[in-house]
């Protein structure tokens, strides 16, 4: 709650409040912008309780209001650093995830056959017993790891908990999402500057140049960046360039729009390399730079020897080569790479219009090689090593089992090579194979596995089946499309009704701490699963050592030396944020020079190949002898005992490896890269779906619309009632090739089915693409987003009459493939073949 | 009676009582933070710059507007409308939110059989007393800038009122609070030092449908005023697009 104290602090953050013995005076006071709200019928003050939304991934702080014991209404949090106090209209429709009539109050038990959409109300107790027996039975079996956890937006707090719960109880069989979502540009990150998340650092840069992000639509850290990036475009005169399929509307907002072929991002990158590698435009900055990079096999090269390993590889990526595979005149190429040479400094930025696509980690790496030969990476007003809160936080009981898992996690056999955040698309594929075992408890958190996967078919078939999963329980405060398959549904409170710290990318570079606060109490008898986990260790016997998630929460400010001297719990529960003021902007992360504490230990040694010092004794090795016979690379897990990295004769911080063994360099050659058997620096490797096409077939691309996030918001009627068709977009040439006129209906047709829908004629996108938004098409998730009431219940909402949209759009998932980047995983919705026609 | 009625049925005591309308409101709830509302002997006249420039199309002030006063779906105190045209590759789209232009010379207040709807002298914003409003729809169908609505809550006309229970309290209106791209400016156009005088100052400014006379409060910068009506002539692709059910601009 915002206590008087606070509010006056907010009320000092505005211009001068300009009163005198009570009467205003002449000089009018310019309004505040936040952090209060009134009542527009009573004009009574609302109660403003200070949290964080969780609509998409960036998990903005903001404030909730109350009246009358409701959630009225969501802003943003004023004194934030990383929002200034503004929302986008997801964050705004927060309150609709609360207000939902198709919330799930109470828990549910299956009564006919599974999907049949019978159900019962049961109790806690009842539910809990039937759950915590299966899994105390597989425990006392020693198959823990027969129990899956299948999660989705799971971050921060909520994280840190439930891993604790899984950890403890013995089982790292576990699925995420992050396959469907940008894999291709962590795994790609991480094989060139170490541990993941760029931050874009508009506020300082002179220059945007775009593959395929629609930051300001849609982010991972979306308010943050969008709200920076418009106002540096507007009041600075900053030139955002973008390449992208379609005319998003960051590329609207750009100053120019450069249409591309879907999926071939990397070979517009590689000529803008090749252009500032034979023309010299590397000189200055980004010769500077090459001093930390790996360049070729040769960590120890020169900066000539690694100009000339660029030039070389570069040859043949000629911007008229680039031409003919992305469609991007030469001219334009050449232009814009001499352009992002000369700014200074230029933000290169990327994101899934990029890298969703084959070999899509292999344009992550282009991209980082384009920002480190301009001299642009980790340094004001460039691509930056992103910073967050670290929250310190109980860590739960000492003595843990030896965790089991189902080695299903990572895909088909050959899907990836380098899956390092998994291919959680295939994660049912693998339980139907069955070769590596199958879970006997499926449970699936925060995530539509149904439908946010490609291959909607097979998945729906899977999780049908009962003798491929024999138990399945989801836990969702709606009936979504996977709620509908499970056997127990357990209620989750909304985000609205949470508590939770957060730790995401301050785009100041300096972190942020903040904390998620229930608005009310939870609503029926919905329970955070966070509390649920704390349950369920107590009944199986191995307590967490907290009573509660709020304990847990309060636990970690106190624990965390930043936030309890600013006052811990009562502090961040009153001000919700906190960040240091004296804090600069954190920079060039890997120009800190290492302490020789650090590095002249016993236990740590520098190997020779790759100038790494690392130490032996946390690489789990025996002694110096054989840390130095078996090599850093060829350590299993060495990365972890990643120490600093020799450049020049000093030992330097460099880029800390994260999942992989990298040296510490910047790696535009990769060791990792090459012994997988691809290609060591990053490269243009043909799509083999692209050479099969026939010049009728089409590319479909995927993309998100600034008023929905994924999956799981087309239960908020407010959103819904703003986006709720997606027609596919066509090019008038396109279309004419066709026959195809604006809102003819269409047939989508590729090797995983078929797809009826409508098209939208507009030459806001690129000939021989189509493209179709998700979010649309639900046939669960209550009567916002399917029409259709969620079972067992009872509330109404006289809104659900007054909905006056007739078509709720068609979901491309159903003709996607669950199709890998063979580097990443990454699920490639930006690149799939389609023959189109008249339906 | 909602908290606009109070109000207004206190601008009507005063004005039986010839004190004239400059009086600051007693508010409902105590003031705590600064007060935007004019000082002694000042009429304001309250307006919005909206920076086209700016606006991102987030949607974010649609949906700030929505859940402030929990408007019913299928109408809209404030939408945004997105201005998609020209030849591949040459193709642009920009937004132009909207809301209420509190107009000057309101062509919704003199249909009004029951006066249940005006100019306030005070700031400007033309508000409704929904006690008085007898719900026959005169002023929706008056508005050219389908500004107001009946709302199916209650049955009577409703539209943007600058969020006067935020304003006047020192609060900005609930889509400036939200504007990812401080697009949305709002301020005293009669004061000389407001933003938003220093914007219609500086820059070149439009209204919408300035050929009806209504004389808008709401300015634009660089705003797309093309509609699918400039294609027919000159044989150009223009599609508007609009979150509201109403599908053609008006
Ligand atoms: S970007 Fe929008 S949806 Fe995502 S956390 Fe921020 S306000 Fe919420
Ligand atoms: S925009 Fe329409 S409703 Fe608003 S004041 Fe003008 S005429 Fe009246
Ligand atoms: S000023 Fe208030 S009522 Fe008007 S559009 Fe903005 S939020 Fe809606
Ligand atoms: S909130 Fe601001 S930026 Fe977003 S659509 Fe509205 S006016 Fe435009």
């Amino acid at each position: 709650m915002l206590d008087r104290r606070s509010l006056l602090k907010i009320g000092a953050a505005a211009p001068a409040v300009a009163v005198s013995g009570g009467v205003l005076n002449q000089v009018r006071a310019l309004p505040i912008s936040g952090g209060k709200d009134f009542s527009p019928i009573t004009g009574m003050e609302r109660k403003a309780i200070p949290s964080a939304c969780w609509q998409c991934v960036t998990r903005c702080p903001s404030i909730s209001y109350v009246e009358d014991g409701r959630l009225v209404k969501i802003e943003g949090q004023p004194n934030s650093i990383r929002t200034h106090g503004v929302m986008c209209s997801k964050g705004q429709a927060g309150v609709n995830q609360y207000s939902d009539p198709d919330r799930i109050l109470h828990p549910m038990r299956r009564v006919g056959p599974r999907g049949s959409g019978q159900w019962k109300r049961i109790s806690w107790d009842e539910a809990l017993e039937e759950l915590t027996g299966r899994l105390q039975k597989l425990r006392d079996d020693g198959t823990p790891e027969k129990f899956m956890f299948h999660y989705g937006r799971m971050k921060a707090s909520h994280s840190k908990l439930i891993n604790t719960f899984l950890a403890n109880y013995g089982t790292a069989s576990k699925g995420n999402h992050t396959a469907i979502c940008e894999a291709a540009k962590w795994t790609g990150q991480e094989l060139t500057w170490g541990k993941h998340y760029d931050n874009w650092d508009f506020d300082n840069t002179r220059f945007v140049l775009n593959f395929g992000s629609n930051v300001l639509e849609a982010h991972t850290n979306h308010v943050p960046s969008a709200h920076r990036l418009i106002a540096r475009i507007t009041d600075h005169n900053v030139r955002l360039v973008t390449f992208d399929v379609r005319l998003s509307n960051t590329a609207a907002k750009s100053s120019e729009w450069v249409p591309v072929v879907p999926g071939t991002d990397r070979a517009v990158v590689l000529a803008m390399c090749n252009v500032i590698m034979s023309e010299d435009l590397y000189k200055g900055d980004g010769e500077e730079f090459l001093k930390y990079c790996k360049v070729t096999a040769n960590n120890a090269a020169t900066v000539e020897e690694k100009v000339a390993a660029l030039k070389t590889h570069l040859a043949e990526y000629t911007p008229e080569w680039a031409e003919g595979v992305s469609g991007v005149p030469a001219g334009k190429i050449a232009e814009i790479a001499r352009e992002v040479a000369m700014a200074k400094p230029a933000c290169i930025i990327s994101y899934r219009g990029a890298v969703a696509s084959y070999h899509g980690a292999d344009t992550e790496r282009a991209v980082q090689m384009l920002a480190a030969i301009t001299g642009n990476i980790d340094q004001p007003g460039g691509r930056c090593k992103a910073v967050g809160a670290s929250w310190k936080y109980p860590k739960g009981p000492k003595d843990k089992p030896k965790a089991r898992k189902l080695k299903i996690a990572d895909g088909l056999p050959g899907a990836a090579k380098l899956p390092t955040h998994h291919v959680s698309h295939q994660v049912l594929k693998m339980i139907k194979d069955g070769s590596h075992g199958r879970p006997d408890v499926y449970m699936s958190y925060c995530y539509t596995a149904v439908y946010a996967n490609g291959d909607v078919q097979e998945n729906i078939d899977i999780l049908k089946d009962e003798s491929l999963i024999p138990f399945s329980v989801n836990v969702n405060p709606y009936y979504d499309e996977s709620a509908a398959l499970a056997d127990l549904i357990l209620p989750d409170t909304p985000f609205t009704e949470r508590w939770g710290w957060e730790d995401m990318v301050s785009p100041a570079q300096i972190p942020e701490y903040y904390i998620r606060q229930p608005a009310v109490k939870p609503l029926g008898e919905c329970r955070d699963f966070a509390d649920v986990c704390i349950d369920m260790a107590e009944r199986m016997g191995f307590p967490l050592g907290y009573k509660s998630h709020e304990e847990f929460v309060q636990a970690s400010c106190e624990m965390t030396p930043a936030v309890k001297a600013a006052g811990g719990f009562e502090y961040m529960k009153a001000n919700g944020v906190y960040h240091d003021p004296a804090a600069k902007p954190a920079f060039y992360s890997y120009k800190k020079v290492l302490s020789p504490e650090k590095y002249q230990k016993e236990t740590v040694v520098k190997d020779p190949q790759t100038g790494t010092y690392w130490d032996w004794k946390k690489a789990k090795l025996e002694s110096a002898e054989e840390a130095l016979a078996k090599g850093y690379l060829k350590t299993k897990g060495s990365y972890k005992a990643y120490v600093g990295v020799e450049v020049d004769g000093q030992v330097l911080s460099g880029f800390k490896p994260d999942k992989v063994n990298l040296s510490g360099l910047f790696e535009i050659y990769s060791d990792v890269m090459k012994d997988a058997d691809l290609p060591a620096m990053p490269s243009w490797t043909a799509i083999p779906e692209y050479e099969a096409k026939k010049p009728e077939d089409l590319i479909l691309t995927t993309y998100k619309h600034a008023a929905q996030i994924h999956s799981r918001s087309a239960n908020c009627k407010y959103l819904t009632e703003v986006f709720h068709d997606n027609p596919a977009w066509l090019n008038p040439e396109t279309a004419k090739t066709k026959g195809i006129a604006d809102g003819d209906a269409i047939k989508v047709i590729s090797a995983s089915g078929e797809l009826l829908t409508t098209a939208r004629v507009t030459p806001a996108i690129v000939p021989g693409a189509i493209a179709i938004a998700h979010h649309c098409g639900h046939w669960e998730y209550g009567r916002y987003a399917s029409g259709k009431k969620a079972p067992l219940v009872e509330a109404d909402e006289a809104d659900a009459d007054r909905i006056w949209w007739t078509s709720k759009g068609a979901h491309p998932n159903w003709i996607i493939g669950n199709r890998a980047d063979p580097i990443s995983g990454q699920l490639r919705f930006m690149d799939t073949v389609v023959k189109v026609e008249k339906a | 009676m909602t908290y606009h009625d109070r109000n207004i049925s206190r601008r009507d005591m005063v004005k039986a009582t010839g004190l004239g309308a400059a009086v600051a409101t007693t508010a409902v709830a105590a003031p705590k933070a600064a007060k935007a509302v004019a000082a002694p002997g000042h009429q304001a006249q309250y307006a919005m710059v909206i920076d086209v420039r700016k606006c991102i199309g987030c949607q974010a002030c649609t949906i700030a507007c929505k859940t402030e006063y929990e408007v019913p779906l299928g109408k809209h105190r404030s939408w945004v409308e997105a201005v998609e045209k020209g030849t591949y590759p040459d193709v642009s789209r920009s937004f132009r939110p909207r809301l209420c232009n509190q107009c000057s010379e309101p062509a919704c207040v003199p249909v009004c059989p029951a006066d249940a709807t005006w100019k306030r002298d005070e700031d400007g914003v033309v508000v409704i007393n929904k006690d008085d409003c007898i719900a026959c729809g005169r002023c929706v169908e008056a508005c050219p800038y389908d500004a107001r609505f009946l709302n199916p809550v209650g049955g009577k006309a409703d539209k943007c009122d600058f969020c006067l229970h935020r304003v006047e309290q020192g609060l900005v209106p609930s889509c400036v609070n939200t504007c990812q791209g401080k697009a949305r400016v709002f301020g005293d156009l009669n004061d000389p030092e407001s933003e938003v005088s220093k914007l219609v100052a500086d820059h070149p400014v439009t209204v919408l449908l300035q050929e009806t006379g209504t004389k808008p409060n709401v300015y634009y910068i660089d705003a797309d005023h093309a509609d699918p009506a400039d294609a027919r002539f000159a044989g150009q692709y223009v599609r508007v697009d609009t979150n509201r059910p109403v599908e053609e601009r008006r």
